[in-house]
C-alpha cells in the first residue's frame, strides 16, 4: 500500500512537473450557480482561444464571492445578487457588473403522483409566510382543477447560508407582495417566517427528495439533476409557464438593463416569461491592479459574453441577447491596466 | 435443614449474579461492536460507491469541465501531498522542540500554562484556524495560496505533535539521562543523542498521527488553499486537495461528479488507514524491543 501510494506521488508529481510551463493563474471566486458554465468556459477557452492562461474558479457562494473581491484576495468575484452601492463603496476602486449567464429558480416539491402543480405568486407568498400549512388548500386547488391534493402538511425548504438563489426568489416574493416586502424583503439571507432550513442548493434539494409533503427553491440544474418535480409559475400576464432555457430567455429579453447593468429580472412581462428568473453578474474592478493577469482576464470576459454564450446555453443558461452582448464589450474596454 | 436452605439461597444468589454479569457483558460487547460498525459500514458503502470510479486517469487526469464525464483529480492527490508535506514542516520541528521543552527543561509552572494553553488550541474548530490564517496571511498576501493552506495546517498540527512528543519523552526513564549527565555528557547532547532516540519511534509515531488527522481537513482550507481546477504551480497559487475536492463534487448536481466524491473520499480513507498501519507496524515493533 505504502509503495503504491509512493509511486502515485512519484508519478503524478513528474505529470505536474512536465505540465510546468509559463502559465498565467486567474482566480476567481462566488456563486455556486455560474460554476457550471465557469469550468465549461475555461476549458473551451483554453483549448481554442489561449493556451497560457489557466482560470480557477471555486463556488463558495455569491456573499463569499463580494467580500473576498472586496479584500482584493482573487482577480474576480462573481454573484447572482447585484453588489449595493455601500458594499461597494468597501471596496478600493470602481466594481463593475458584468452579466454572463441568466438562469432560473424553481419550486421544487415532493408530493408522490403529483406531477403537475400550478402555483402563482400570491399562494408562494402565502406558503413562504405559513398562512398555507396544507397541501388541499383551497388556494392551490383552485389552481389545479383536476388534481387531487392530499390533505398532507406542506413542508417549506429555505437555504439557510447566504444565496444568490435566496435573493432572487426574494426578489420575486417582494415584487407580487407588498406584505412580503415590508416584512421579510429580499437579500441572500432572510429572516424566515416559517420553515426549515438546507445549506446550499444540494441541502434544499436533499430535504425536498426525502420529506413528503416539502416545497422549496432550487436552481433549475439541480432539480433536474436530481429529477424533481418542479411547479409551473403564472407570470406577469397571467399565463402559467415552466422554467426553461426558452421561458428564462423570454424573461431575459423584456428586462431593462440600466447603464451599470445592475438590474433585476423578476415578474418580467410577456406571454412566455417565467417569473423567477435572475441573472449573475462577474465582479471586477475597473482599475486593474495586476496588468499581466488583466491582460488575459479581459479578452477572456469579452470571449465568455458574446461566443462563450452559445456553451453556456447547453448547460440550461439563457444566453443574452446581441444587444446587451454589445453594450457589455464596450463596458469591459473601460477597464485600465 | 438449616444448611440446606442456605445452600439454596447461596446458589440462586449465584445465579443471579451470574446473569447479571451476563447482560452486562453482552451489553458491553454490543457496545463495543458499535464502536467498530461504522467503519465498517463507511468502508463498505465507499468501497461500493466509490471503487468503481477508480482507474489510471483518475490519479493522472485533472477534473473535466461540467458536462464531460471522465477526468481524475491528480491535481488533488499531489495537493493533499504537497500540502502535508508543508505542513510537516512546519509543524514536526516546532511541535518536537516544543515537546522537548515541556519535558526536559520548563519549570512546573510554566509548563502548566504552556500545556494548558496547547490543550486549549487542539480543542479550537478547525474553521477558526482557517479564518485566522485568512486574516493573517491570505488578505495581506492578497491572494489564496498553497503556502497558507500548509500553515494552517502546520499550526494545527503543533500543539498536537508538542503534546503527544511530551508524553512520549517522560516514558523514557529517567536513569538514561542521569547515566549520560553521570558521564559528563551536557544536557543538550543528553537529549539529542539519549533521550530522543530512545523516543524516537514514539515520536514519529505522533506525527503520522498528527497527519493522519489533518489529511482530511476541510474547513481551514477553504480560506486558504482555496482550491484549484489544474496544477498548482507556484506554492504561491491556490492549491488543490483531496478533501475540497470532496467537498465540491458531493455538493454539485452532478451524478458523474458524486461518483467522483465518493472515489475521492475512499482515496483518502486509504491514506488515513495507511498511515494508522504504519503507526501499528511502528508501535509493534517498539513493544517488541522492549520485551527483549
Amino acid at each position: 500500500m505504502k509503495k503504491l501510494i509512493i509511486s502515485l506521488i512519484a508519478g503524478a508529481s513528474m505529470l505536474g512537473a512536465l505540465n510546468i510551463q509559463a502559465q498565467t493563474l486567474i482566480n476567481g471566486a462566488g456563486s455556486s450557480f455560474d460554476n457550471p458554465a465557469f469550468t465549461k468556459w475555461f476549458s473551451v477557452y483554453q483549448s481554442t482561444v489561449d493556451k497560457t492562461v489557466n482560470f480557477n474558479y471555486q463556488s463558495i457562494g455569491s456573499g463569499a464571492g463580494q467580500k473576498l473581491l472586496l479584500s482584493e484576495t482573487v482577480d474576480f468575484g462573481a454573484s447572482d445578487a447585484p453588489m449595493t452601492d455601500e458594499a461597494m463603496a468597501g471596496g478600493p476602486g470602481k466594481i463593475l457588473h458584468i452579466p454572463v449567464v441568466a438562469g432560473g429558480v424553481v419550486l421544487g416539491y415532493n408530493l408522490p403522483g403529483i406531477a403537475k402543480l400550478r402555483l402563482d405568486g400570491d399562494t408562494l407568498v402565502n406558503i413562504f409566510m405559513g398562512n398555507i400549512t396544507k397541501w388541499n388548500d383551497p388556494k392551490i386547488t383552485a389552481l389545479n382543477p383536476g388534481t387531487n391534493l392530499p390533505a398532507q402538511a406542506i413542508v417549506v425548504v429555505h437555504r439557510s447560508d447566504g444565496s444568490g438563489t435566496t435573493f432572487i426568489f426574494s426578489d420575486y416574493l417582494s415584487s407580487v407582495s407588498p406584505v412580503w416586502a415590508d416584512s421579510v424583503g429580499k437579500g441572500t439571507a432572510l429572516k424566515w417566517p416559517t420553515g426549515l432550513g438546507g445549506k446550499g442548493n444540494e441541502g434544499v434539494a436533499g430535504q425536498i427528495t426525502q420529506l413528503a409533503g416539502a416545497i422549496g427553491y432550487v436552481e433549475l440544474a439541480y432539480a433536474k439533476q436530481n429529477h424533481m418535480s418542479y411547479a409551473e409559475l403564472k407570470n406577469a400576464a397571467g399565463k402559467f409557464v415552466a422554467c426553461t432555457l426558452e421561458t428564462v430567455s423570454a424573461a431575459l429579453a423584456t428586462a431593462t438593463i440600466p447603464e451599470d447593468f445592475r438590474f433585476s429580472m423578476v415578474n418580467a412581462p410577456g406571454d412566455n416569461s417565467y417569473p423567477i428568473s435572475g441573472a449573475s453578474w462577474v465582479l471586477v474592478y475597473q482599475k486593474q491592479k495586476n496588468a499581466g493577469n488583466a491582460k488575459k482576464l479581459v479578452p477572456f470576459l469579452k470571449w465568455a459574453v458574446t461566443e462563450g454564450q452559445k456553451y453556456s446555453s447547453q448547460l440550461d443558461y439563457a444566453p443574452l441577447a446581441e444587444n446587451v452582448q454589445q453594450r457589455e464589450l464596450k463596458l469591459l474596454d473601460t477597464i485600465a491596466f | 435443614m438449616a444448611n440446606l436452605n442456605q445452600h439454596n439461597m447461596n446458589s440462586t444468589n449465584h445465579s443471579w449474579r451470574n446473569f447479571k454479569n451476563g447482560v452486562m457483558q453482552t451489553l458491553t460487547f454490543v457496545c463495543a461492536i458499535l464502536v467498530i460498525t461504522p467503519l465498517v459500514l463507511v468502508f463498505y458503502h465507499l468501497l461500493w460507491q466509490g471503487f468503481t470510479s477508480i482507474n489510471l486517469d483518475f490519479f493522472t487526469q485533472l477534473p473535466k469541465p461540467t458536462g464531460e464525464t471522465g477526468g481524475g483529480i491528480g491535481n488533488a492527490i499531489v495537493g493533499t501531498f504537497v500540502l502535508l508535506g508543508e505542513a510537516a514542516l512546519l509543524g514536526v520541528p516546532v511541535g518536537v522542540l516544543g515537546g522537548v521543552y515541556l519535558s526536559e527543561y520548563g519549570t512546573t509552572k510554566l509548563n502548566w500554562w504552556i500545556r494548558f494553553t496547547a490543550d486549549i488550541l487542539n480543542g479550537v474548530p478547525s474553521i477558526t484556524w482557517g479564518i485566522v490564517v485568512y486574516a493573517l496571511l491570505v488578505v495581506p498576501m492578497h491572494g489564496f495560496s498553497a503556502l497558507a493552506g500548509g500553515v494552517v495546517l502546520g499550526m494545527m498540527m503543533i500543539p498536537l505533535v508538542m503534546r503527544t512528543t511530551e508524553e512520549i519523552l517522560q516514558l523514557v526513564p529517567n536513569g538514561y539521562r542521569e547515566a549520560a549527565l553521570a558521564l559528563g555528557v551536557v544536557k543538550w547532547r543528553t537529549i539529542v543523542q539519549i533521550v530522543i532516540p530512545a523516543a524516537l519511534k514514539g515520536i514519529i509515531t505522533c506525527v503520522l498521527l498528527a497527519l493522519a488527522r489533518i489529511a482530511g481537513e476541510t474547513a481551514p482550507l477553504m480560506f486558504t488553499a482555496l482550491g484549484n481546477q489544474y496544477w498548482s504551480q507556484k506554492l504561491t497559487d491556490p492549491m488543490a486537495a483531496l478533501p475540497l475536492q470532496i467537498f465540491n463534487y458531493a455538493i454539485s448536481p452532478y451524478d458523474d461528479w458524486h461518483r467522483q466524491a465518493w472515489a475521492g473520499a475512499l482515496i483518502l480513507l486509504l491514506l488515513v488507514l495507511s498511515i494508522n498501519v504504519g503507526v501499528r507496524f511502528l508501535t509493534r515493533d517498539r513493544s517488541r524491543q522492549r520485551n527483549n
